[in-house]
């Protein structure tokens, strides 16, 4: 066994340790701002990044580290309040071990979250983003060895979302009433926000939101064939018109994320009510 | 020593040779626009060699020094000589001048190029206001968030500032040169751009390519310094993918040199007029 594998198994049974023995199915990743969700899982086991050695500790502004162990719509679920990003200054291997170390606990399926820009003219600041699929521009976390046992050297990349949990959250927002967008999701390293040229460039090669996260987290569960469920919450729009008055910062991403994230909450919970594991 | 002890010991160094001098704009020299330094009264010459932790460069037509003296009767802080990503130097290297620049208070930051024209449009020769940009290069603010120069998600709504783009096309009508307003988009290099990667850049919005520009305009635009940037171009777009085109670093610097006099004229009418 590698020896990253081994830290990574290592911290597992930390965690398999500090549950007692609960078994979670759904691994969620909570975005900036997104953490709100968190409170709405009950009989709640709040494991901090800093008490699992060789742990990451997260940095960003409107990020907690923790792993909260509980229930949620009825099922063991284990979220990640605050991730590993990449523009922390990282490693790939470390902004994905988070994920790898819920694999490794057993999860069936992975929801991830997240606060992102939107490209497309047609969304504005609080709306819900179903992620369809994503663009990369941050690197791809499989570089190096492949890891035969977790999945192959060349994974498939076909359905990154999966269509049958695309379809479930579909049928519930009419059911609630939320409108939903379904929207290519591009990730770039971040930390500034983007020039109104690169607004353009991403909405021109098909970007319909961007953001600094998500994709290195999605690229290794469907290595392994996990499942996946994303969504982005828009928490700016555009500016391609070069509006001298427009003001955008941190503060505001994370004000705007709040308001939504009820919503997401909501939609999540319900789905997985509704998920057969 | 960290970074950031790294920056104010660099920044203590050149401060020691300056003496009284509080230079206003820093201005960065692209290839082969280095005569714009001749231009500079009084010149003190600073080679990053006797700055510590200061890599030297090593690319064609680049010097490797501080000018600190009078431009435009102001006092302005010259870079002859950039450090770029090619040259296989980490991002905080690539910046560091900048950051340097930025704790001897500079209030400005005046950028410049040789670029490649993917505008069908553009002509060898021709100057370029930068308008905006795409970056390509890996992000210099990448790693913790240095508090003491800005926030950990800097906003890029305006990275090159609208007044002075103004004001040099105000000079340039005056001086009666002619001059673009474009998008540059910055690669790693070295290799200068396929066919196809020209056709990719024009397609994604840009009008001109390069290798260096924008790690600078964000590292600067962290800390809300207003920029103002000008690309010369000195090679342009073969998208026919002629088989007798050739493209070598000896004729860029040549052609960055013609330009460079107008170039230096509207750099030096600007800042009289800041």
């Amino acid at each position: 066994m590698n020896t990253q594998l081994e830290t990574i198994h290592n911290i597992a049974a930390c965690l398999r340790e500090k549950t007692a023995g609960r078994q979670p199915l759904v691994g969620i990743v909570l975005g900036s701002g997104l953490g709100r969700l968190a409170d709405a899982i009950q009989d709640p086991l709040v494991i901090p990044y800093h008490s699992l050695p060789g742990f990451p500790v997260s940095t960003a502004t409107g990020h907690k580290g923790n792993y909260i162990v509980g229930k949620l719509g009825g099922k063991c679920v284990i979220a990640m309040q605050g991730r590993i990003h990449y523009y922390e200054g990282y490693g790939m291997d470390k902004v994905v071990l988070p994920i790898r170390v819920m694999m490794a606990l057993g999860i069936r399926t992975l929801m991830v979250s997240n606060a992102a820009g939107g490209t497309n003219l047609g969304y504005h600041v609080g709306d819900l983003m179903i992620i369809k699929d994503h663009i990369n521009f941050l690197p791809n976390p499989l570089i190096g060895p492949n890891w035969d046992e977790v999945g192959p050297r060349f994974p498939d990349m076909t359905r990154p979302y999966d269509p049958g949990l695309i379809k479930l959250a579909l049928g519930i927002a009419a059911e609630m009433g939320v409108s939903l967008h379904q929207g290519v999701y591009v990730g770039g390293t971040g930390p500034s926000y983007e020039t109104p040229a690169e607004y353009k460039f991403y909405r021109l090669i098909g970007g319909d939101a961007i953001g600094m996260s998500t994709i290195p987290e999605v690229i290794v569960a469907r290595h392994a064939g996990i499942p996946v469920f994303g969504m982005s919450v828009i928490t700016n729009e555009a500016h391609d018109d070069y509006a001298e008055d427009y003001v955008n910062d941190g503060e505001d991403v994370v004000a705007a994320a709040d308001v939504a994230a009820g919503r997401m909450t909501r939609l999540f919970e319900t789905m997985i009510e509704r998920m057969t594991l | 020593m960290t970074y950031l002890e790294t920056i104010h010991t660099a920044a203590d160094q050149v401060r020691a040779r300056i003496g009284q001098r509080q230079p206003k704009v820093g201005i960065v020299l692209g290839s082969g626009l280095g005569k714009l330094a001749d231009l500079i009264q009084d010149p003190i010459v600073i080679p990053y060699k006797d700055i510590s932790g200061f890599p030297v460069s090593t690319a064609i037509g680049h010097k490797g020094n501080f000018i600190v003296g009078t431009l435009g009767g102001k006092c302005v802080i010259a870079m002859q000589g950039r450090i770029h990503c090619y040259e296989g130097y980490d991002m905080s290297l690539v910046t560091l001048p900048i950051r340097v620049m930025q704790v001897i208070g500079i209030q400005y930051l005046f950028v410049s190029n040789a670029a490649g024209g993917t505008n069908l449009s553009y002509h060898v020769g021709d100057l370029m206001i930068i308008r905006d940009h795409i970056n390509l290069i890996p992000n210099p603010l990448i790693g913790p968030n240095l508090e003491e120069f800005g926030p950990r998600f800097p906003d890029m709504t305006r990275p090159y500032d609208p007044s002075l783009i103004r004001l040099a096309e105000q000079l340039a009508a005056e001086e009666g040169i002619p001059v673009q307003k474009g998008v540059y988009v910055a690669t790693t290099g070295p290799c200068y751009e396929t066919p196809a990667e020209y056709r990719y850049f024009r397609a994604i919005g840009a009008d001109a390519v390069g290798m260096s520009t924008t790690p600078e305009v964000i590292v600067a635009r962290h800390s809300s310094l207003p920029v103002f940037g000008m690309s010369v171009i000195t090679d342009v777009a073969h998208a026919t993918d002629d088989e007798d085109y050739v493209t070598d670093g000896e004729a860029i610097v040549k052609a960055a040199d013609a330009a460079a006099d107008r170039m230096c004229l509207l750099f030096k009418r600007l800042i009289e007029k800041l």
